[in-house]
């Protein structure tokens, strides 16, 4: 299963590669990502003052030096950054942790993750004496056992030639009578299951806690008229090809569908599921506290959350970022004020309790 | 009795690296299953209470069948052709069973879903014949994942079944043409019941093998198609549940040595794994 990081950095290559960003722009979104990667595969850290950042994608390192590192760097003298692209999911980070040999300093991770890491003793929790909880637009990114510096959402998608009355919400995604045709969903209960909820009427404002048998059965409703996305570029193909007519996809990969089609895939903002991009630092890590540091300084500095935005459209999170945003790239925002207030921030604690459980059955409820 | 002995220690490395290297690691994973979330048999519990692992289990057996079932009768014919041709043909209908071996399965996966998607090649023609008035579902279904493992394990079928063909004496069939047998009883009464021990070893190796397949129904399942293989990833990397992960895992280790123990009665194992000519 494809991350929302890993998907980033393929579609930064895929634009490099098609001429459209030039390398500068790839070199420095990539390293807004974190998504670097030191010569010769894993990194390790050579000294202790090394940090070691770990990605979702397989990349060279250069960018990340010039954008975040140097800067880190510039600030306290001796501390270099690394970057590891082995992809940081839950079990490898526990399987790490509990070898008693933590490499790692600072993983691309999730809301949902980062709780089911930090209540299992894998996770150490964020200093909030050294990261600002200010430096985030709200408390759904700045998490006990994790902080996010970029975020992303979750939003309806539609193919335009088909419908001439546009679907608005996610009541009318589930209703087949009035826009009929195949629906597309990623293989994940986040996020999914609150598009279920909402189009069970639940108002958007008091969404949580999820009824969790009801929206799963509502996922199943559709189940025969829908087909499952499990990473960026396949959800993408699906709504290129005219597989599926309506779908619930990552906001990056619906602006480029937007824009490759001239339009005639449009996303809606409407009830979007909004999602902190989460780092974690696994217990006992080298760096110990310096990690904090970095992430503090990733969370702190708005300019390179823009560039990032620029380059692909994952969302700033600092408070002062949206105002830097240049007007054209403003509605690819989903942290520009006007989407957000129109969408749902992902509630990571709930998830936390709840992601296990609804995971398993959302995967029996599609594979049934 | 001493020279026995004497044969049996120069093995010891071998067994001993196998045991430290391999086997000891693969046990430890396995034993996850028994020590997580807590000491017991709760995660095997499961098995018997849990219907979504049921269905995992009844998914992949199924699909196993299925696959095993249509590989070996595509595979059967093939290798019946292969068998009866002249030695030059011979090579060509070879190289071409092998030759789809040597493409990744990424690749083959991909490729089904170009030919049967609604806008595939294989949809276009049969509207542009006017066949069909709308597209077929072939794929993002269990169909799909049938086609694309029946493709991938054709030449594994196509094989061992080949092998034990060759050994039939040619004059048997001769013999039973000359007593006045007809065309269908050579085959049914002669060819077939001298192949079967090839078709057994063929079956046994293609339904090991579909057991463990993970990609092909990934890309080919459309999320709806869920196996082992992945159900085991979902479990270990992205819900930290490998208690669960290491119980199937396991049941699924001892349901391919259980396959390979009642069949080894039948069919020789060791010729079939390539250990002797």
């Amino acid at each position: 299963m494809q991350t929302f990081q890993q998907d980033c950095v393929e579609l930064a290559w895929q634009q490099y590669r098609r001429g459209k960003v030039g390398r500068r722009t790839l070199m420095a979104g990539l390293a807004a990502l974190g998504a670097t990667v030191m010569p010769g595969g894993q990194a390790e850290a050579q000294a202790a003052r090394d940090l070691v950042m770990v990605n979702w994608g397989g990349l060279a390192n250069e960018g990340f030096s010039r954008f975040y590192g140097a800067p880190f760097t510039a600030e306290h003298a001796g501390v270099k950054t690394v970057q590891d692209s082995t992809g940081p999911s839950a079990g490898r980070i526990r399987s790490m942790v509990e070898s008693g040999r933590t490499t790692w300093d600072l993983c691309d991770s999730s809301a949902s993750s980062s709780i089911v890491l930090g209540r299992a003793n894998l996770a150490t929790k964020i200093d909030y004496s050294i990261v600002n909880r200010a430096d985030v637009i709200g408390p759904g990114f700045a998490l006990e056992w994790g902080a996010a510096p970029y975020s992303f959402s979750s939003v309806l998608v539609y193919d335009s030639a088909k419908f001439p009355t546009p679907p608005q919400n996610w009541a009318d995604f589930w209703d087949l009578r009035r826009f009929p045709g195949t629906r597309l969903l990623r293989k994940d209960a986040v996020a999914v299951l609150e598009a279920a909820q909402m189009s069970l009427g639940r108002a958007p404002a008091s969404l949580y806690p999820l009824d969790l048998p009801a929206s799963l059965k509502r996922v199943g409703e559709i189940r025969r008229n829908s087909v499952y996305w499990a990473n960026g570029s396949e959800s993408e193909q699906f709504m290129r090809t005219g597989e599926a007519v309506m779908g619930q996809i990552w906001h990056t990969r619906a602006k480029v569908l937007e824009q490759e089609t001239n339009g005639r895939i449009k996303a809606v903002w409407n009830q979007g599921i909004l999602q902190p991009g989460i780092f974690v630092i696994p217990r006992g890590n080298p760096g110990g506290e310096m990690a904090q540091r970095l992430l503090a300084s990733m969370l702190a500095r708005p300019e390179p959350q823009v560039g990032l935005l620029e380059f692909l459209g994952n969302g700033p999170t600092n408070p002062k970022a949206a105002a830097l945003v240049p007007a054209a790239l403003k509605r690819f925002n989903p942290t520009d004020p006007p989407n957000a207030t129109v969408q749902v921030v992902v509630n990571g604690e709930w998830w936390g309790d709840n992601y296990q459980n609804a995971n398993a059955e959302m995967m029996d409820t599609i594979s049934g | 009795m001493r020279r026995d002995l004497g044969w049996w220690a120069l093995l010891l490395p071998a067994f001993l690296m196998m045991t430290v290297l391999y086997i000891a690691p693969i046990v430890q994973v396995l034993a996850i299953s028994v020590t997580e979330p807590q000491l017991g048999l709760g995660n095997y519990d499961r098995l018997l209470t849990n219907a979504g692992v049921q269905r995992v289990i009844l998914t992949t057996l199924r699909i196993g069948l299925l696959t095993t079932g249509i590989a070996l009768l595509l595979g059967y014919a093939l290798a019946y052709v292969i068998a009866l041709a002249r030695p030059a043909a011979q090579r060509w209908w070879l190289l071409g069973v092998l030759l789809p071996l040597w493409i990744s399965v990424l690749v083959r996966a991909f490729a089904w879903v170009t030919l049967l998607r609604r806008q595939g090649l294989v949809n276009q023609g049969l509207q542009a014949s006017g066949l069909i008035d709308a597209p077929l579902p072939l794929v993002w279904n269990e169909f799909g994942v049938v086609v694309g493992m029946v493709h991938y394990m054709v030449p594994y079928a196509v094989l061992p079944m080949l092998a034990s063909m060759r050994e039939i004496d040619s004059r048997l069939l001769a013999a039973a043409r000359g007593l006045g047998a007809s065309r269908g009883t050579v085959f049914g009464r002669v060819f077939l019941p001298l192949s079967l021990p090839g078709v057994v070893a063929a079956g046994v190796l293609v339904f090991i093998f579909s057991l463990g397949f993970y990609i092909t129904p990934a890309i080919l399942g459309g999320g709806k198609t869920l196996m082992a293989a992945e159900w085991i990833k979902l479990q270990i990397l992205d819900l930290v549940r490998w208690g669960m992960g290491a119980m199937l895992a396991t049941v699924l280790v001892a349901a391919i040595l259980a396959t390979l123990a009642v069949f080894s009665r039948v069919v020789d194992l060791r010729r079939l794994f390539g250990a002797r000519a």
